[in-house]
């Protein structure tokens, strides 16, 4: 139902430049998936390797709770994850885990055992960002020079460069705010980046909002895309979303629409 | 206008006499908002032939009449049984193929803004036009029905309404034949309950007949409007705010298939020629089509499904989209203990599970019951 065709399957997996692809074909970097523990019961490895590969996703940045879903998909389909670490055992932590001291074992654990880009996708909101777990956290991340995918508000994310300047920060969602206050906090960071996973206002009936396409013409190298599989069941919208992104993208300049497809996310990870 | 202080001071004297109205100033002025029921009938512009007492006979016995299957397989009364309160006790009917929802109940159907789990129809004759067409359900054809129709039982009542079946487009026909269906369901209305005897009494003033109504159940809607906080989804007089949800329900179809719920509604209504919004609305002024003319795609709507009416609800078991919770007290518990690691931190910020006790449960499952005419 939801499935692309081979032929993109195929020219997505052969790695053929974005330019010689017709603009439904654009590839998709995905920088927003989680592969938790139900999911990798309902939907296993393979399967999900499939479900990228057919929705023509290059890469996607992946965290998951716990962490063995990653290492699980790393191994499926190591030329598409890019992993991330999440200091979650299970997603019903996200509200509590910057309380519990037993998170900093757990990333350090990890960490020792195994590669990753990026740190998140982790909740913290306000002052969040001063308890001693976020703190060690970010101390973890500046020691590997890791990206902070977070999720929350402004005000947590000024106490994030607060802490570490020259943090490279993958701001999820773009913290749920309107294009102007997104545009702020880009002009505030330069190591910023957006996510606008789970947004659907950049475009409606297919028609892209004129206050996010000023957005991203005033940062073109700044947003990028993600499907956000916060349940099992998530994993079959990955396909539509990466459609519904070459949709409103391709009203865009060609540059700008590969910026945000797949370009801006690759620039991210080779910043460091 | 009402004298919310004097009727609750009256409760002491009631209370000697009858059983107690429990209900807070606040929560009488929230349960007036249930009713009055049943609503007046209106009929819709959309829809020549709405109210039309042949067309509601026609309609009726088109409705139980296998004629509308290519193959005289089905009857739309198959998957919803006038006897069993027009659904079916099974979690999915058995079409062609095991079908993916639970067949929701047709009753207290008119004026809605949405119709279906997913919301694939913005008015009543459209919706009955899916099922007709599905190649899982009935899986005939506009022409083939129109050749069937036309040398049947069915033709003398149609033209006196429609016209000459010769001159329609097939296509007409079967917009016709949905309008007919559509002025049938729009009959099927559950009447008046105890929880109506209860609220009407309350807008009375009449504290004494409100007083029989079972101090259980009274406690069962207190929750229902409080700690529960059911109200926000299932509201005004049908129980329902016909919009779509994630109420945490799984929604696997297979091992790699899923039900997109509102994502795929939307994706059919909005290249849907049968909406408000077209050519076949019999209304001039498209009364209505505001909606699907403004209506968004959302990434949430990916798994959520319509909120169903909580009238007569006691007898429409199983629940929820796809059945899988075969009686209330399964309802009560799934929302008891729901599983919040499901839902986006961002999603359906009201849901938190309830965490009642056993004599809660039972005093909102008491509750519920009320809105039917079942007596225990």
């Amino acid at each position: 139902m939801f499935r692309m065709s081979i032929l993109l399957a195929a020219l997505a997996a052969s790695g053929a430049a974005a330019e010689d692809l017709p603009i439904e074909n654009r590839p998709i970097f995905d920088a927003h998936i989680h592969y938790s523990h139900d999911a990798v019961i309902q939907v296993p490895p393979e399967q999900v390797a499939k479900i990228l590969r057919d929705a023509g996703v290059r890469k996607a940045l992946v965290s998951s709770s716990d962490d063995n879903g990653t290492q699980l998909l790393m191994a499926a389909a190591p030329d598409i994850i890019v992993p991330a670490l999440r200091p979650y055992r299970r997603r019903g932590e996200l509200n509590t885990w910057m309380h519990d001291e037993t998170v900093i074992d757990y990333l350090e654990a990890n960490l020792a055992k195994n590669t990753y880009e990026a740190i998140g996708e982790f909740h913290a909101y306000g002052s969040d960002i001063k308890t001693p777990v976020i703190q060690r956290m970010i101390e973890l991340a500046r020691a590997r020079n890791l990206i902070l995918h977070h999720h929350g508000d402004r005000a947590a994310l000024d106490l994030i460069f607060d802490s570490w300047p020259e943090a490279r920060v993958l701001w999820a969602h773009s913290g749920f705010e309107d294009p102007a206050s997104v545009v702020d906090a880009l002009d505030s960071y330069p190591s910023l980046w957006a996510d606008l996973a789970f947004r659907s206002e950049m475009a409606s009936r297919g028609r892209i909002n004129p206050n996010w396409k000023a957005a991203f013409e005033q940062h073109p190298e700044r947003f990028m895309v993600g499907t956000d599989t916060f349940a099992p069941e998530r994993w079959y919208y990955v396909g539509p979303h990466a459609d519904f992104s070459r949709e409103w993208l391709s009203q865009l300049s060609p540059e700008i629409a590969d910026n945000i497809a797949f370009a801006n996310a690759e620039r991210m990870l080779a910043s460091k | 206008m009402r004298h919310w202080a004097v009727l609750v001071a009256m409760v002491v004297q009631v209370s000697a006499v009858h059983g107690e109205v429990l209900l807070s100033e606040a929560e009488i002025s929230q349960t007036l908002s249930f009713g009055p029921w049943p609503p007046s009938l209106e009929t819709d512009p959309s829809n020549r032939v709405s109210g039309d007492s042949r067309a509601i006979a026609l309609g009726g016995a088109l409705f139980r009449d296998p004629i509308l299957s290519v193959d005289g397989a089905f009857s739309c009364a198959s998957c919803h049984l006038p006897e069993n309160a027009f659904t079916i006790p099974q979690a999915r009917a058995l079409g062609r193929a095991m079908l993916d929802r639970n067949s929701p109940s047709l009753r207290n159907l008119a004026g809605l803004r949405w119709y279906g789990w997913g919301g694939k129809s913005d008015n009543l004759w459209a919706a009955s036009l899916h099922p007709i067409l599905d190649e899982l359900e009935m899986a005939n054809t506009a022409e083939n029905w129109k050749d069937v129709l036309q040398g049947g039982l069915y033709s003398r009542g149609y033209e006196a309404l429609f016209g000459p079946l010769a001159a329609q487009p097939p296509e007409q026909v079967l917009v016709n034949t949905g309008k007919l269906l559509a002025a049938y369901q729009e009959t099927l209305v559950t009447a008046p309950t105890a929880f109506d005897a209860f609220r009407d009494a309350l807008e009375r003033g009449d504290l004494v007949a409100a007083a029989s109504y079972p101090e259980t159940a009274q406690q069962g809607l207190q929750l229902f409007l409080g700690e529960g906080n059911c109200v926000f989804c299932h509201s005004g007089p049908r129980f329902s705010n016909n919009e779509f949800h994630d109420a945490g329900v799984p929604y696997f179809l297979s091992e790699t298939e899923v039900d997109p719920g509102r994502f795929a509604g939307l994706q059919t209504l909005l290249s849907s020629p049968y909406t408000l919004n077209g050519i076949w609305s019999d209304d001039s002024q498209k009364g209505g089509a505001w909606a699907v003319q403004s209506v968004r795609q959302s990434h949430a709507d990916f798994g959520t499904f319509r909120t169903p009416s909580l009238r007569g609800v006691a007898e429409t078991m199983p629940y929820m989209h796809d059945g899988s919770l075969k009686d209330l007290n399964a309802v009560i518990r799934h929302y008891n203990e729901i599983d919040l690691d499901r839902m986006h931190a961002d999603g359906e910020a009201v849901l938190s599970p309830l965490e009642l006790s056993e004599r809660q449960i039972a005093s909102l499952v008491a509750f519920l019951k009320t809105l039917s005419e079942i007596r225990e």
